[in-house]
C-alpha cells in the first residue's frame, strides 16, 4: 500500500488509542486553559471588577444570596429598585447564575478557602467557558469524531462571538447559559441516538438548569420540538425519538415550572406551545405505529393519515382559539420583533432602544467569527452528506440561529456554538482528507472505479467508521471539483504526493493561526472593557483610566443619606444600586414601561413640568451622563430621543418627538436647537455651566461636534451637586419646596435680588359683558 | 371699668410672674430707630414681663449680628423700623427669608412708604396698595383723622383672645394672595379703603369707573396677617407700627373703654413667637395587631396599627403636654397616591395618643405612613414613615386549596392508574410470553 509519507507500522492498536486519548485529554486541558486565559484580559488590563450593567444586579443579588441564604433570596423584596413600586426579586429573576455562584462560594468556604464573592462572580464566566469547550467537544464528537470535537472545543474556547459575553467580570446569565445550552443539546442527541430515558432525563435536568439560568431557554424549548417534528415529517419516527422526547418534555416541563419566574408559562404561553404540540403529535404517531403494527391495510393507513392531519389541524385551531380567548398568552413583543424587525421600533420603543436588540451589522459576523463564518456553510453541507438524525439537528440549529443572529445582535451568541461545531466538522474533514497518508494503488483504483474511495483505509479511518465516511464525503467534493477542472483525466480521483497535501495543510494551519491572532486581538481590544471604567491612550502611548462612573457612585454613597432616591435613565439603575447603594426609580430590568416613561417625561419636559413628577416620586438626586467634554458617545443626550419616544408612547399629547428636532429635522444642541430641546431637563442638566468651562471661548460638544450657546441654561428647581472629573457623570440635587410656598423660579429670582412686579388684588367680581 | 383695668394689670403681672416662654427661645431682636424706641415702651415692657430678653438695634447698625457662626443669634425678630429705606446687610429681605428657614420668627411692620419690606411682603403673597395710600375709613364718626381707625376684633379667632375691645389702627392694609400659608388675623373694617389721606373718596370713584379693578377696599383687606412658613417659622405682618405705640395702647375707644391694642399685641406676639397654637408630633410607631415591635416590611393584607403621639405647647408652664383635642386628623398610606386614607382619632383614655388599625392593601411596594395636618393658625404637622409592603413568603401561602381538589384527584388517580397498569402489564406480559413459548413448543 503506497503512502504519501512514511507511517510507523510497529505500533499496536492499543498503544495508538491510548496515546490518542491521552493527547485528547491534554488537548482539552490546554483548550480549557486557553479559554480561561484569553478571558482574563479584562482583569489584567483593568482590574477584577464587575462589568457593564446587568452583571451589577446579578452581583448584588449574589451577595444577598451568599449572605442570607437561598430562602431569603427567594423571598427578597427589593424596596430600593423601581422606587416606590419595589421589585419582588425572587419572583422576577432567573436564579441559576446566583445559585451557581452561591454553591461555589459555600463549597469553597466549606473547604476553608475564604474566597471573596466578587472574585467568584468575576471568574465564573471564564470557568464556565472551559466547561462550554468540553460540552462542545462532546456534542461535536457525536456529529463526527473526536478530532472534530477537539477543533470545535478550541474554536468555541477562543471565538470572539462567545468571549464577548463571557470575559472575566461579565457576570451575566449568558456566562453559564451557553454551557447549559450545549450540554442539553448533547444530552438530547445522545438520548435520541440511544433511545435512552436516562439521557432524556439528563437533558431535562440540564434544561431545568438552563431555564433557571437564562430567558434564552426558549431557544431549547423550540429547537428540540422542531427537531422532533422534522424527524417525524421525514418519516424517521422511531421509538428512540419517542422515549427521548417524552422523557425530556415531561420532566423538563415539570421541573421548569418550579422556577418562580417561569411559573405556569410552559402551559400558558405561545412560546412553549410548540413543545406541547410536538409532544401530543408524538403520542398520536406512536399510537398510529402501534395500530399499524397490528392491522395492515392501505385504506386504514389512509384513514389514519387523515385522522392525524385532522387532529393536528384541530389542535392548531384550539391553540389559536385559546389564544384569542386569552387562555394562552400571545407572543411577547420581544418575539414579534424577531419576525418583524421593524415591529419593536413601531410599537415597543423600550425594546428597540437597547443597542443589543438592533439587527446585526454584516462586519460583526466577521468580527465575531472570523474564518469560521465561511467554513460554517461547508460544515452544514457536510451534514447533509450523511444526514443522520443528529445532523438534522445541526442543520436546523444552523438555519434558525443564523436567522436570529441576523435579527438581533445579542443572538449572535446562540449562533456561535453551531458555527463552531459546523466549522469544526468541515475543518476536520479537510484535515482528515489531506492528512490521510493513503494513496490509491493503480489497480485497486481501477477496480473501485469512479467512486474514488481509498480501498485501503488507513489506521486512523479504521478506528472510527464515521470519520472515514465524513472524510469520504469531503473527498467526493474535492474529487468532483478536480474532475470538473481536469475533465477527462484518466487518473483515479485522489490526492497524490506530499506537495498537494502540504499546500492545503499549511494554508489551513495559517488560517488557524490567523484566527488565533484575530481572537486575541478582538478580545483584548474590543471585548474586555468593563464599561464601568473607560480607558484612553495618552500621547506617549500609556493607558489613561477614566473612572468617572465609580467616582460619581462613590460620591453618592458617601455624601447622601441612605434613603436618597436617585433618578437616572434606566441604563444606570443597576449600577447605582450596586455601586452607590441608593434607591433608583428605574433600572435595567425594564418591566414597567409606564414607570420608565415617567422618567422619560421628567427628563424631556421643562423644569416646571418635571418638578411635580420628581417630588411625587421623592426624588432627591438626578444623575445624567454627559460625554460632551470628553467625546464619550454613549451619553444621555444621544439616548435622549429614546426617552422622548418612550414618554410619547404614554403621553402622546404632552411629549412629541418632532418638537425636539429643528424645523429642518436635525437633532441639534447648539443655538439652533428647538425650544423643547433647550427647555428639557436633560438638556439643561447636561449643558449647565458647560460654556463656562471654556472661559468665553467657543464651547464645543465633542460628541455631536456642535458649539453650544455661550449663555448656558439656568436651573431653578435643581442644584448642581456633583460633577465628575471628566464631566461624564453629573449629579443634581432636587430642591425642596419653597419655604414660602412660592414656585421655585420666583423664589430664585427673589434670592438673586430681582424685584417682583406689583400685583393688584384679585378681582372678586366678574366683569359684566 | 377701673376693676377691668386692674384686673388686666393683675393678669399681666401674673403672666409675668409665670414667665410664659416661647417654645422656640426667648431672645428677641428689635430693629427700631433709636429715636422711636420710646414710643413703644408699653409694648416692650409687656414682652419683658413675658420673659423675653430684648436686644435693640438700629436698622443700619451692624451689631449685634443676627447670625453668628452660621447660627441665628435670636429666636425672634421684630422690625418696627418701617420707614427705613436701607437695612444692614444681615437684615435685607433675602437675609430675613434665610433666617426663616433657620426657624426664626418675624414680626414685621409695614409703612406707607416704599421700603425693602414692601418688596418682601410681595414674596409672602401680600398685595400692597401703591405708596402713600393708607387705609382710611370715615366710620364710625369720630374726632380723629380718618386714617386712625378703630377695628373691632373678630368674633371668633383662634389667635386672639375673645371679647377684645376694638383696636386702634393706622397704616396700610393689604390684600391677600392665594397662598395657603397665609393666616388672616385682623381684617380691615368693611367701610375702609386705601386712599391718599387727603384725597377723600376719590380713589373709590376712580376705581368704580374701572369696574372695581385695583381697589383696595372692604373687609377682604387685612391689616394684620400671619404667615406660617413651611419649616414651621411664623411671620406676622402688621400694617403699621402705630398699633404697638404707647399712644394707641392708652387711647380710649369710647369713653372709659381702654383700647384692645395691648392685649392684641400680646396675643399677636404669643402666636408669632410660638407660644400659642403650637403642636408637635412626639412619636409615631407602627406594628402588627397583637404585636408591639415595628417591622421594616409588612405583608399584603396585614392588619397594621399606627399610633402617633401629639403634644401641644403650654406657654403657662413652658412644657409640652399631650394633646388629644384634634378631631379631624387623617392618616394616609401612600405609594405615589394614597392607597388608604383613614381618620386618625384620638385614643380615649390615653392623652395625646392617636391610633388607627387598618388592613394593608393587596399591593406590594414601598409605602409611607403620612400625617399631613395643616390648619390655619396651628402648627402644621407632617410625618412620613417609609415601610415596604411585600407579597407573602414562599411558604406564606395556604398549602392546600379546597378549590384545587379536581387537580389533586386527577394527579392521584393518574398515579394510581399508572401503578395498576404497570402491575397488570408486567403480570400479564409474562403470562403471554409463557403462552407463546408453550405454543411454540
Amino acid at each position: 500500500m503506497p503512502t504519501a509519507f512514511p507511517l510507523p507500522s510497529d505500533l499496536s492498536p492499543a498503544t495508538v488509542s491510548n496515546t490518542a486519548s491521552l493527547l485528547r485529554i491534554v488537548a482539552l486541558a490546554l483548550i480549557s486553559g486557553a479559554a480561561i486565559a484569553s478571558r482574563l484580559f479584562a482583569v489584567i488590563n483593568f482590574e477584577s471588577i464587575i462589568h457593564e450593567f446587568d452583571p451589577w444586579f446579578n452581583y448584588r443579588a449574589t451577595r444577598v444570596l451568599a449572605a442570607k441564604g437561598f430562602y431569603e433570596f427567594w423571598n427578597w423584596f427589593d424596596p430600593t429598585a423601581w422606587y416606590p413600586l419595589g421589585r419582588v426579586v425572587g419572583g422576577t429573576v432567573y436564579p441559576g447564575l446566583m445559585a451557581t455562584s452561591g454553591v461555589i462560594y459555600n463549597l469553597l468556604h466549606a473547604l476553608n478557602l475564604p474566597v471573596d464573592i466578587r472574585n467568584i462572580c468575576v471568574m465564573l464566566a471564564p470557568g464556565f467557558s472551559a466547561l462550554t469547550a468540553w460540552a462542545t467537544y462532546m456534542f461535536t464528537k457525536e456529529m463526527k469524531d473526536e478530532s472534530a470535537g477537539l477543533l470545535a472545543a478550541a474554536f468555541i474556547g477562543i471565538v470572539p462571538g462567545y468571549i464577548s459575553r463571557s470575559v472575566a467580570g461579565s457576570y451575566d446569565n449568558e456566562a453559564i447559559a451557553i454551557f447549559l445550552l450545549m450540554f442539553t443539546f448533547y444530552c438530547w442527541i445522545k438520548a435520541l441516538k440511544l433511545g435512552s430515558a436516562l439521557f432524556g432525563t439528563l437533558a431535562a435536568v440540564f434544561y431545568f438548569y438552563m431555564v433557571a439560568a437564562w430567558g434564552g431557554y426558549v431557544f431549547i424549548t423550540n429547537m428540540i420540538p422542531l427537531h422532533g417534528l422534522v424527524l417525524i415529517l421525514m418519516g424517521r419516527f422511531t421509538s428512540r425519538l419517542y422515549v427521548a422526547y417524552s422523557s425530556w418534555y415531561v420532566i423538563g416541563t415539570l421541573s421548569s415550572m418550579q422556577v418562580p419566574f417561569v411559573g405556569f408559562q410552559p402551559v400558558s404561553t405561545s412560546e412553549h406551545m410548540a413543545a406541547l404540540g410536538v409532544f401530543g403529535l408524538l403520542q398520536l404517531v406512536a399510537f398510529t405505529q402501534l395500530v399499524r403494527s397490528h392491522v395492515s391495510s392501505k385504506q386504514f393507513q389512509d384513514l389514519l393519515l387523515i385522522a392525524v392531519v385532522t387532529t393536528g389541524l384541530l389542535g392548531a385551531a384550539a391553540f389559536v382559539g385559546l389564544t384569542y380567548a386569552q387562555k394562552i398568552a400571545p407572543w411577547t413583543g420581544r418575539f414579534y420583533s424577531l419576525w418583524d424587525t421593524g415591529y419593536a421600533k413601531k410599537h415597543i420603543p423600550i425594546i428597540a432602544s437597547v443597542s443589543e436588540h438592533q439587527p446585526t451589522a454584516w462586519p460583526s459576523f466577521f468580527m465575531d467569527l472570523q474564518f469560521l463564518i465561511f467554513l460554517f456553510p461547508a460544515g452544514v453541507v457536510l451534514c447533509f452528506h450523511q444526514l443522520r438524525d443528529e445532523h438534522i439537528f445541526v442543520i436546523i440549529y444552523a438555519v434558525m440561529a443564523s436567522y436570529f443572529a441576523g435579527v438581533m445582535v445579542r443572538l449572535m451568541l446562540t449562533l456561535t456554538p453551531v458555527v463552531c461545531v459546523a466549522s469544526a466538522v468541515a475543518f476536520s474533514s479537510l484535515l482528515d482528507t489531506y492528512l490521510d497518508a493513503a494513496e490509491p494503488e493503480e489497480e485497486v483504483a481501477e477496480a473501485s472505479g469512479t467512486a474514488g474511495t481509498p480501498a485501503v483505509a488507513s489506521k486512523k479511518s479504521k478506528k472510527a467508521a464515521p470519520q472515514a465516511e465524513a472524510g469520504n464525503a469531503f473527498t467526493d467534493i474535492v474529487a468532483a471539483a478536480a474532475s470538473a477542472k481536469k475533465g477527462d483525466s484518466p487518473k483515479v480521483k485522489a490526492i497524490y504526493g506530499l506537495d498537494t497535501r502540504l499546500a492545503i495543510i499549511v494554508n489551513a494551519l495559517g488560517m488557524l493561526a490567523f484566527f488565533v491572532f484575530h481572537c486575541t486581538w478582538a478580545t483584548s481590544n474590543a471585548y474586555s472593557s468593563p464599561s464601568v471604567v473607560l480607558a484612553s491612550t495618552n500621547q506617549d502611548g500609556s493607558q489613561h483610566i477614566i473612572d468617572d462612573f465609580r467616582e460619581a457612585y462613590y460620591w453618592l454613597r458617601q455624601n447622601t443619606p441612605e434613603t436618597a432616591v436617585v433618578m437616572s435613565w434606566w441604563d444606570y439603575g443597576y449600577q447605582i444600586a450596586g455601586m452607590a447603594d441608593r434607591p433608583t426609580l428605574v433600572d435595567n430590568n425594564t418591566w414597567n414601561n409606564t414607570h420608565i416613561a415617567t422618567v422619560g417625561k421628567a427628563m424631556s419636559s421643562s423644569e416646571e413640568v418635571a418638578y411635580p413628577i420628581l417630588r411625587k416620586h421623592d426624588v432627591d438626586y438626578v444623575l445624567v451622563i454627559f460625554g460632551g467634554l470628553l467625546g464619550y458617545s454613549g451619553d444621555d443626550i444621544n439616548k435622549f430621543l429614546w426617552m422622548v419616544r418612550i414618554a410619547q408612547g404614554v403621553w402622546p399629547e404632552e411629549i412629541q418627538e418632532p418638537n425636539y428636532f429643528t424645523p429642518q429635522g436635525e437633532y441639534r444642541v447648539d443655538d439652533k436647537a428647538s425650544r423643547a430641546m433647550r427647555e428639557s431637563l436633560m438638556y439643561k442638566m447636561s449643558y449647565y455651566r458647560f460654556a463656562e468651562l471654556f472661559g468665553g471661548g467657543p464651547a464645543t460638544d465633542r460628541v455631536r461636534n456642535q458649539q453650544v450657546p455661550k449663555v448656558g441654561p439656568t436651573l431653578d428647581y435643581l442644584d448642581e451637586a456633583y460633577t465628575t472629573e471628566n464631566w461624564i457623570v453629573r449629579i443634581y440635587e432636587v430642591r425642596k419646596e419653597d419655604l414660602l410656598g412660592r414656585d421655585l423660579k420666583s423664589a430664585n429670582a427673589f434670592a438673586k435680588g430681582k424685584k417682583r412686579k406689583r400685583s393688584k388684588p384679585l378681582s372678586r367680581r366678574r366683569a359684566l359683558l | 371699668m377701673l376693676s377691668f383695668y386692674t384686673f388686666a394689670l393683675f393678669f399681666l403681672s401674673l403672666a409675668g410672674l409665670l414667665h410664659a416662654k416661647s417654645s422656640d427661645g426667648d431672645s428677641v431682636l428689635v430693629v427700631v430707630e433709636e429715636a422711636q424706641q420710646k414710643e413703644f415702651t408699653l409694648f416692650f415692657d409687656g414682652l419683658r414681663e413675658q420673659g423675653y430678653e430684648l436686644t435693640f438695634r438700629g436698622p443700619k447698625d451692624e451689631k449685634p449680628a443676627v447670625v453668628e457662626h452660621d447660627v441665628p443669634a435670636f429666636s425672634h425678630i421684630i422690625i418696627l423700623a418701617s420707614e427705613s429705606k436701607n437695612f444692614a446687610k444681615d437684615i435685607t429681605p433675602q437675609a430675613l427669608v434665610a433666617l426663616l428657614s433657620g426657624g426664626s420668627n418675624l414680626l414685621i411692620a409695614l409703612s406707607q412708604k416704599q421700603t425693602p419690606m414692601t418688596s418682601l411682603a410681595a414674596e409672602f403673597s401680600l398685595i400692597l396698595p401703591p405708596p402713600n395710600t393708607p387705609l382710611v375709613s370715615f366710620f364710625p364718626e369720630r374726632k380723629d383723622s380718618p386714617s386712625v381707625i378703630p377695628i373691632a376684633a373678630p368674633a371668633s379667632s383662634l389667635i386672639l383672645s375673645p371679647k377684645m375691645s376694638p383696636i386702634w389702627f393706622s397704616g396700610v392694609a393689604h390684600a391677600l394672595g392665594s397662598n395657603p400659608l397665609l393666616v388672616p388675623i385682623l381684617n380691615a373694617p368693611a367701610e375702609s379703603f386705601a386712599a391718599d389721606s387727603e384725597g377723600g373718596a376719590d380713589a373709590l370713584v376712580d376705581a368704580t369707573e374701572k369696574g372695581g379693578e385695583g381697589l383696595w377696599a372692604g373687609s377682604q383687606l387685612s391689616v394684620v396677617t400671619g404667615f406660617q412658613a413651611v419649616g414651621g417659622a411664623r411671620v406676622a405682618w402688621v400694617g403699621g407700627t402705630d398699633m404697638f405705640s404707647d399712644k394707641f395702647m392708652k387711647k380710649e375707644v369710647s369713653k372709659g373703654v381702654q383700647s384692645g391694642n395691648a392685649k392684641f399685641a400680646r396675643d399677636l406676639t404669643a402666636w408669632t413667637f410660638q407660644e400659642s397654637l403650637v403642636l408637635r408630633i412626639d412619636s409615631t410607631t407602627h406594628h402588627l395587631v397583637n404585636s408591639t415591635t415595628p417591622l421594616e416590611q409588612y405583608t399584603n393584607n396585614d392588619n397594621i396599627v399606627y399610633t402617633a403621639g401629639i403634644s401641644r405647647f403650654n406657654p403657662k408652664t413652658s412644657t409640652w403636654e399631650p394633646y388629644s383635642g384634634i378631631k379631624d386628623m387623617q392618616l394616609e398610606f401612600t405609594m405615589l397616591d394614597p392607597h388608604i386614607r383613614t381618620a386618625l382619632p384620638a385614643v380615649p383614655g390615653s392623652p395625646g395618643k392617636y391610633s388607627v388599625t387598618f388592613r394593608a392593601p393587596d399591593r406590594h411596594g414601598v409605602f409611607k405612613f403620612v400625617i399631613n395636618y395643616k390648619r390655619k393658625g396651628w402648627t402644621h404637622l407632617h410625618s412620613s414613615t417609609t415601610v415596604a409592603v411585600v407579597p407573602p413568603r414562599h411558604d406564606g401561602y395556604p398549602r392546600f386549596l379546597s378549590a384545587a381538589w379536581p387537580y389533586y384527584a386527577g394527579a392521584i388517580s393518574t398515579s394510581v392508574g399508572f401503578f395498576i397498569f404497570s402491575a397488570a402489564w408486567l403480570a400479564g406480559g409474562s403470562r403471554e410470553n409463557k403462552k407463546g413459548k408453550a405454543k411454540a413448543q
